[in-house]
């Protein structure tokens, strides 16, 4: 476990959160509250169905709860419209998902440029901040490949460096493993171990690999929709 | 990398699916350059007009004969400059019935002078003047039948019974593009002689050059045969073209909604094509929402995408069209149809607008599918993924 940082980065208020499965409701998020420190390394667990997955998308700011409050740094983000959202993902949060989501027709360095396209850089520094990150990630000898070029643990580090070339606070990773062999998903959760120790990344992993959660430095348990 | 290479690159991910689309938009471009020209064919003619040439022809039709002493009438009018007049004779060449050509008989001593955008070689026209079987024909028309200066023609009438022998005089050319080159001219007093004695001295029109106001003295020359046995009706030579051509308008309708449907079908492979793709990437669309990207550039994405592919079709259009206009059928219509589309050619209008509107009915084909993939929920696109 790493030491717990005075401030917490992200804080959640008695949060719930309901769906509706046609006119029924479904509760997912039943009163949760957490406080998230900053560079914490967090893996998320539980079965299917517990609220992994909603509470990962309410902190990263895809979705909005149906009460309660969740604050990122000073920003109440559970108070945000659609594009006020949009445009705080773009610069606080980096997404890692289970099966890359590269663009088949872009290049590793276009596919890590692309996050950058929404900001005012230049071309050639949008280009030096995505080798930059392709060189975090061990990729810097892979930039002109195609997703196609490259093997599942590539493909999954080329995404890790998507996530990262906009240097945002929080990365949400959901499953990022989970279409790996064991030698790429150790590789990813090492270089995820390297991310939040030596950037300071806060890291929210939602998992359902034992071993994998056991390179977080807080493991949580949510079951139906209440933190154990 | 800016939004709209990302949707150019886009293009490549089904690159079968984008040549047929792209081979779609072009073939309609090209079906609507077609069709176009043809409408466009027709009515230049009319509207390359010379501002101060009247036409004067029988009030009930243009079919039905004035009297040839309404010549000297017409030129005694104020205003009127020059006049002269021609008949249609209906001739063709006995070996080849079919082979469409006009024929006209004219008054030799002034047709080319009014009709000056016909070029005749001074000598030529000379020798023509003094030979009554001389014919002047059309450079395009000699060239299509081989005739040679000197050369005996017999031809017959769709009106006239017999074969008529001319002598190959000389040849004409145009000092524009819109003038048939394809019309075969002869002494009206040769005709006059041999027709049936109850069509003779008739003529089919005057064409006069006026001092600048044809609608004017027109009113004057109609005014003038009024009262006379065969009533006129004078106009400027672009509304006579133009009312000759009236006769077509309904053919023409009919094309012009054609090349409508034929856009429409376009913007309809368009729309398909664009709306498989974003159905397809509708998780990538999540993704691009997740890392921040707004609506408006997701159907900015979709609508480039479009664009792009209508640009595509567009520029493959015209650079099939005009091959197959310029060296193709436009060279086999002007040899074989000049009588109706003496210049067969695709207008840069025409051009233009098949190019603009592919580009346009790409955006409008995209519309729907943009604001669909613009209004997609993060998280349920996401859920796609998984």
């Amino acid at each position: 476990m790493s030491s717990t940082p005075a401030e917490p980065l992200v804080r959640l208020r008695n949060i719930k959160k309901t769906f509706f499965r046609g006119k029924e409701p479904v509760r997912v998020l039943d009163g949760l509250s957490l406080d998230v420190p900053a560079g914490s390394f967090e893996a998320l667990m539980g079965p299917s169905g517990s609220g992994k997955s909603t509470l990962l998308n309410l902190i990263a700011g895809l979705d909005r709860p149906t009460e309660g409050e969740v604050v990122v740094g000073n920003k109440t983000i559970s108070a945000m419209s659609e594009s006020e959202l949009a445009r705080w993902r773009a610069d606080n949060v980096g997404f890692v998902f289970q099966s890359f989501n590269l663009i088949p027709v872009m290049t590793a360095e276009q596919n890590v440029e692309l996050p950058l396209l929404l900001t005012k850089l230049s071309k050639s520094e949008r280009l030096q901040r995505a080798r930059t990150a392709l060189k975090v990630v061990g990729l810097a000898d892979r930039v002109d490949h195609y997703p196609r070029q490259l093997s599942g643990g590539q493909e999954q580090r080329v995404a890790i460096a998507r996530a990262i070339v906009n240097d945002p606070r929080i990365i949400i990773a959901d499953e990022p493993t989970g279409d790996l062999d064991r030698q790429s998903a150790d590789d990813v959760l090492t270089l995820l171990g390297r991310l939040n120790t030596e950037l300071g990344k806060t890291i929210f992993m939602v998992t359902h690999d034992p071993a994998a959660a056991e390179r977080a430095t807080t493991r949580r348990r949510l079951n139906k929709g209440v933190l154990e | 990398m800016t939004l709209t290479q990302f949707a150019a690159l886009n293009l490549r991910r089904n690159p079968l699916r984008t040549l047929l689309t792209v081979t779609g938009v072009a073939v309609a471009v090209v079906a609507f350059l077609m069709l176009r020209t043809v409408v466009w064919a027709y009515n230049v003619a009319a509207e390359a007009a010379v501002p101060d040439r009247m036409v004067t022809r029988h009030k009930v039709t243009f079919i039905m004969p004035l009297p040839k002493r309404y010549i000297d009438e017409v030129r005694a009018t104020p205003g009127v400059k020059d006049a002269t007049w021609a008949s249609w004779w209906g001739g063709r060449e006995p070996n080849h019935p079919t082979d469409f050509f006009a024929t006209l008989a004219v008054d030799p001593d002034t047709y080319f002078r009014v009709t000056d955008e016909m070029v005749v070689d001074p000598a030529d026209l000379q020798a023509w003047k003094e030979d009554r079987q001389g014919a002047i024909v059309g450079d395009m028309l000699a060239k299509k039948f081989g005739w040679k200066k000197g050369d005996t023609v017999r031809l017959e009438s769709q009106f006239f019974d017999g074969l008529y022998e001319f002598h190959v005089t000389g040849f004409y050319t145009a000092t524009r593009k819109t003038v048939d080159r394809q019309t075969f001219i002869f002494h009206w007093a040769y005709l006059n002689e041999k027709v049936p004695a109850d069509a003779r001295e008739t003529i089919g029109w005057i064409v006069s050059r006026t001092d600048g106001n044809p609608t004017e003295i027109g009113r004057k020359v109609d005014a003038m045969f009024d009262v006379k046995d065969v009533q006129t009706i004078s106009q400027d030579e672009a509304t006579f073209n133009r009312s000759f051509l009236a006769g077509f308008s309904a053919i023409l309708a009919a094309i012009n909604v054609v090349s409508i449907v034929i856009l429409l079908i376009m913007m309809m492979i368009l729309g398909n094509t664009v709306a498989m793709g974003v159905r397809e990437r509708t998780a990538e669309y999540g993704v691009l929402r997740a890392i921040g990207f707004l609506p408006r550039h997701v159907v900015t994405l979709v609508l480039s995408e479009a664009a792009t592919l209508g640009l595509a079709g567009g520029a493959l259009g015209l650079a099939l069209a005009y091959p197959i206009v310029e060296l193709g059928i436009g060279r086999f219509v002007e040899e074989n149809l000049a009588g109706f589309f003496p210049y067969f050619r695709i207008s840069e209008g025409n051009a233009l607008a098949g190019f603009v509107l592919a580009l346009c009915l790409a955006g409008v084909a995209a519309i729907i599918p943009a604001v669909q993939a613009g209004r997609l929920k993060v998280i349920e696109a996401l859920r796609r993924i998984a």
